[in-house]
């Protein structure tokens, strides 16, 4: 798979050449690609003059990179203390029946990532999942099914109908 | 300075630590991930001792020996309940992760611990993440391993463990700094194996033994300003040559 040049240039541009940036660097790659390619993390350990082996130590060692390409929507099924006296564990396998992947998978179209994290800091709105960085509070699994057909009609549809 | 380490007075400079200090008056201290060549990381846990001090009003605590500077009429003991009970603990938990481990099994013996108390991890390997082989990589200056994945995954292991990624010069240091022997390599009379890649290897002019691998060599080379003509025998027999050279020389 080739990758496109230009938004890497970019990101290295924007930030210093030395060991200090590696995150930044990281975080930016990510976003754009939306996972860390091996090529990408190669270039950035030349441009920084950081070992190899460090950078895929960091790579690997927050959860916040992927190594795999996630998906267009990431969606984030808080896993916490408080969401999983509240039933979150309803949440997550809802998710996980309509999406037809399972923790920390990523749809075969590439649409959705699901994930398990262990708590988002709004323990108020129990059960909380965060989609696309919006926080959607007190989820039900009668919210969610709503929550997804917006997000994508066709996937929710054609699942709803093969599950019934 | 001074400080008490057991009972026993010891002199110390700034910026040591209390096992650096306690090591050179002969005070056994165990200690998995130290190594006088790299900096101290206090990733085992296993050299904790219990510290006080006179004007601390009582207060006590526990720290790790080899990350602690020492202080003017700093308290140390080495070997007190306490300081044993937390060790015992600690080996307790290493012994879950490697119950394989035959270093592991011995210091736990030591410590009255036959067996773990935890589940002993299934399909273990001897490897305790002290990170000694990482520093030691970093310090000679390859830098090809590292720490990948973290918690209960983590292991330490070569990025991508793809061939063009290798920054390994085989020079076998990583194996040798194991505390447990977890990593291992293979060398016979052609080749030697280290983290899946086969090295090529060069020998003495004279005595014909293996002195390395040319990638070992040529970073030697380069770290050190040598030239690669000196890196073409043994020590022994460089050692030799001089040795004659000096006879030579009659005062």
């Amino acid at each position: 798979m080739t990758l496109p040049q230009a938004p890497l240039q970019n990101i290295l541009d924007k930030h210093p050449h030395d060991e200090s940036s590696l995150i930044m660097l990281l975080q930016d790659v990510q976003e754009a690609y939306r996972y860390l390619p091996p090529e990408i993390l190669v270039e950035i350990a030349k441009t920084l003059n950081v070992p190899k082996a460090k950078v895929f130590g960091v790579a690997t060692f927050y959860k916040a990179f992927s190594m795999e390409p996630r998906g267009e929507t990431e969606i984030k099924v808080c896993c916490g203390t408080a969401c999983h006296v509240r039933g979150s564990t309803l949440i997550m396998d809802e998710f996980k029946r309509t999406l037809g992947v399972e923790e920390g998978g990523t749809t075969e179209d590439g649409k959705f990532t699901l994930e398990a994290v262990n708590c988002v800091g709004t323990c108020a709105m129990a059960p909380v999942i965060v989609v696309k960085d919006v926080y959607h509070g007190h989820m039900t699994v009668n919210k969610l099914g709503k929550l997804l057909k917006s997000l994508n009609p066709k996937k929710a549809k054609t699942t709803g109908a093969k599950a019934s | 300075m001074q400080l008490s380490i057991d009972g026993k007075s010891v002199t110390a400079q700034t910026g040591e630590y209390i096992l650096q200090v306690a090591q050179r008056n002969g005070i056994e201290i165990p200690a998995l991930c130290h190594h006088p060549a790299v900096e101290p990381s206090g990733a085992c846990r296993l050299c904790m001792v219990e510290i006080t001090h006179a004007d601390w009003g009582g207060w006590k605590g526990l720290v790790t020996a080899c990350l602690y500077p020492v202080q003017e009429g700093l308290i140390v003991s080495t070997a007190n309940e306490k300081v044993r009970k937390v060790r015992a603990g600690v080996l307790d938990l290493l012994l879950a992760r490697c119950p394989e481990s035959e270093l592991i099994q011995n210091l736990s013996r030591q410590y009255g611990i036959e067996k773990t108390s935890f589940i002993p991890r299934p399909e273990p390997d001897l490897c305790i993440l002290c990170g000694l082989c990482v520093r030691i990589c970093e310090k000679i200056g390859a830098s090809a391993i590292s720490t990948i994945g973290r918690g209960i995954d983590k292991i330490v292991s070569v990025p991508y463990e793809t061939e063009e990624n290798y920054a390994c010069i085989g020079c076998l240091a990583c194996a040798t700094i194991c505390p447990t022997g977890e990593i291992t390599f293979t060398q016979d009379e052609q080749t030697r194996s280290i983290w899946g890649r086969n090295f090529e290897l060069v020998y003495c002019e004279d005595c014909g033994i293996a002195i390395g691998t040319p990638e070992q060599l040529k970073h030697y080379s380069e770290r050190s300003g040598l030239d690669m003509s000196y890196f073409t025998k043994c020590d022994r027999c460089r050692n030799r040559e001089a040795a004659a050279r000096f006879a030579r020389i009659t005062f």
